[in-house]
């Protein structure tokens, strides 16, 4: 991604990334979660210089992230997924295991705790993934697509579980979404970005009448239609 | 009722040698001493195979090194087994840090091709190598000691004595590795290998450095592996490296985990509880006699293991244990099926 964007994001804030597809919306996620590096450029999180760190380093300094294409630890049991992350915190297990159980509860998984994560159902995974990037404590959880594939119905309770996470947890999130609808009511703030360039930035009321968002985005996503 | 079975099973492995050893038989102690050595080096093998996830084919260079660190040890400085055991195990563990670290870039199997390439370095190595014998190798003296508890941890059993002795120290030796991988398992170390197991990309997001708790697998293996080196060296009175070095060191133990059930604790010890006796059985009725000779011990050996793998790729510890044990005490009631683990 040669092109330069400058992406600043506020505390305690909702941050909505979009974009058509190929944008470069995961690539943006895959640089603040060090498993790529910008060719140019800094990436700056609560002040300290995170663009040359690995994932695990940059986990430690308070950033969690979710996977577009699900990612659990599939042979080990849904407890156990939230139990790994939890040790990020701690060394001690039975600390783990205890703050892995609320979260469990909080994610509304408390039926599946002891199911390998890989009999899960989609929907459950996703929650799944939540549940552990929020057991390692972070300041900026950012959801790569926390909603898609679901039915509407899992996707409403996907969006609850979102807005709970951001008002209960009081943590900054970020999303990545195809879904308009999930973005615009949720976002204080949202930044579109076509072809690796941030094209706007605002918030949900003017993105929705950017003359270059909507030819771009929505202008494309009708022509399609 | 677990632990009643782990009481009984620990019993019979103390008293069941006593009996032949009162009759003068010394055979099945040494199939004992085999299968307790093949359940160790599974227990090892287990920690970098079965919970971390990455196909290792060259542990037994661990294997010869602890046997010869021990080995150089007693011939050279007259130091005693027991002590030799702790320095081969350190340095098993330094020399696989330094190695392992460079191949944890390496996933599947190129991370497996490059433990069997380590290996095939080990061997010129171990037989040129003038200071450590080179293909000669290490010949071990037998040193008779005046007490038990002297020879116990010279590791220097003679006589019609050495069989048993053997046994029971493996059986030490079974016994703290198990307990150690029983901790492993159930500490961060055994949540972290079996995360980075699953999905590497999803462990380093939850902050696990994939590539340090690879090494540090590796190297727990490698321990393990170079403690039951020292038992062997010891037992063997030599050390040479077409047989510390050979591959058998590494396919029994990954036979045994994978039949008995990788990834599960007691996988590897069930797996070597089978495979060791039935190759030894092998060995005594098919390898003598007319058939002698022709390898159809082997054959059949292979095939038996052939048959296990096909019925049950997930290992004899996978089958719905629970739910036959508890049809055995409860009747035909429906309950449902056992969740694996």
């Amino acid at each position: 991604m040669a092109t330069l964007l400058s992406v600043e994001s506020a505390t305690k804030r909702f941050g909505g990334l979009i974009g058509p597809n190929g944008a470069g919306k995961t690539t943006l996620f895959n640089c603040i979660t060090g498993y790529m590096h910008p060719d140019e450029g800094r990436l700056v999180f609560d002040g300290t210089d995170i663009t040359r760190l690995r994932p695990e380093k940059i986990c430690g300094l308070g950033v969690a992230r979710t996977w577009q294409l699900v990612r659990t630890f599939g042979r080990m049991t849904a407890l156990d997924n939230v139990v790994c992350g939890a040790l990020e915190r701690t060394n001690r297990v039975s600390e783990a295991r205890a703050r892995a159980r609320e979260l469990i509860d909080f994610t509304g998984l408390e039926g599946r705790a002891d199911v390998p994560a890989a009999a899960l159902t989609l929907a459950d995974k996703k929650r799944l993934e939540i549940a552990r990037a929020l057991a390692t404590g972070p300041r900026l959880l950012l959801l790569d697509e926390a909603m898609s594939g679901l039915t509407p119905f899992e996707a409403a309770m996907a969006v609850q579980l979102v807005r709970r996470i951001h008002q209960e947890l009081q943590i900054t999130i970020c999303v990545v979404e195809h879904v308009m609808e999930v973005v615009m009511p949720l976002s204080h703030r949202v930044v579109v970005l076509d072809y690796g360039t941030k094209i706007a930035d605002g918030v949900p009321q003017e993105i929705v009448r950017d003359e270059r968002v909507i030819s771009a985005y929505l202008g494309e996503r009708r022509a399609v239609r | 009722m677990r632990r009643l079975a782990l009481l009984l099973l620990t019993v019979a492995a103390i008293v069941y040698p006593i009996p032949l050893q009162l009759h003068g038989y010394t055979y099945y102690q040494t199939v004992g001493f085999l299968v307790l050595l093949n359940a160790v080096l599974g227990l090892g093998w287990n920690v970098i195979g079965g919970w971390a996830g990455q196909f290792d084919f060259g542990p037994q260079v661990f294997f010869a090194v602890g046997a010869y660190v021990a080995a150089l040890l007693f011939v050279r400085r007259g130091v005693e087994a027991w002590l030799g055991m702790l320095a081969a195990v350190v340095v098993a563990v330094v020399l696989c840090a330094l190695l392992t670290y460079p191949l944890t870039g390496l996933r599947g199997h190129y991370f497996a091709i490059a433990t069997v390439a380590i290996w095939m370095i080990a061997q010129p190595i171990g037989a040129t190598w003038e200071y450590i014998g080179g293909s000669q190798g290490l010949f071990i003296p037998a040193k008779p000691h005046g007490g038990a508890l002297a020879t116990a941890f010279s590791l220097q059993y003679t006589g019609p004595m050495k069989a048993l002795g053997y046994y029971y120290s493996a059986l030490v030796l079974f016994a703290v590795t198990l307990a150690l991988m029983a901790w492993v398992e159930r500490s961060k170390l055994g949540y972290y290998f079996r995360a980075v197991r699953d999905d590497q990309e999803a462990a380093e997001g939850i902050g696990i450095d994939s590539r340090l708790y690879k090494v540090i697998a590796r190297s727990v293996t490698a321990a393990v592996f170079a403690a039951a080196g020292v038992v062997y060296a010891f037992w063997a009175l030599s050390v040479f490296p077409e047989q510390v070095l050979e591959l058998n060191w590494s396919t029994l133990p990954i036979m045994a985990t994978v039949v008995g059930g990788i990834g599960h604790l007691w996988g590897p010890v069930l797996g070597a509880v089978i495979l060791i006796p039935i190759s030894q059985i092998m060995s005594t009725t098919l390898g003598t006699g007319p058939l002698a000779g022709r390898g159809i011990d082997l054959i059949v050996y292979g095939v038996i293991i052939i048959l296990i793998a096909a019925f049950r790729p997930t290992g004899l510890l996978s089958l719905p244990w629970k739910r036959w044990l508890g049809r055995e005490r409860r009747g035909p009631s429906a309950r449902p099926a056992a969740v694996d683990r």
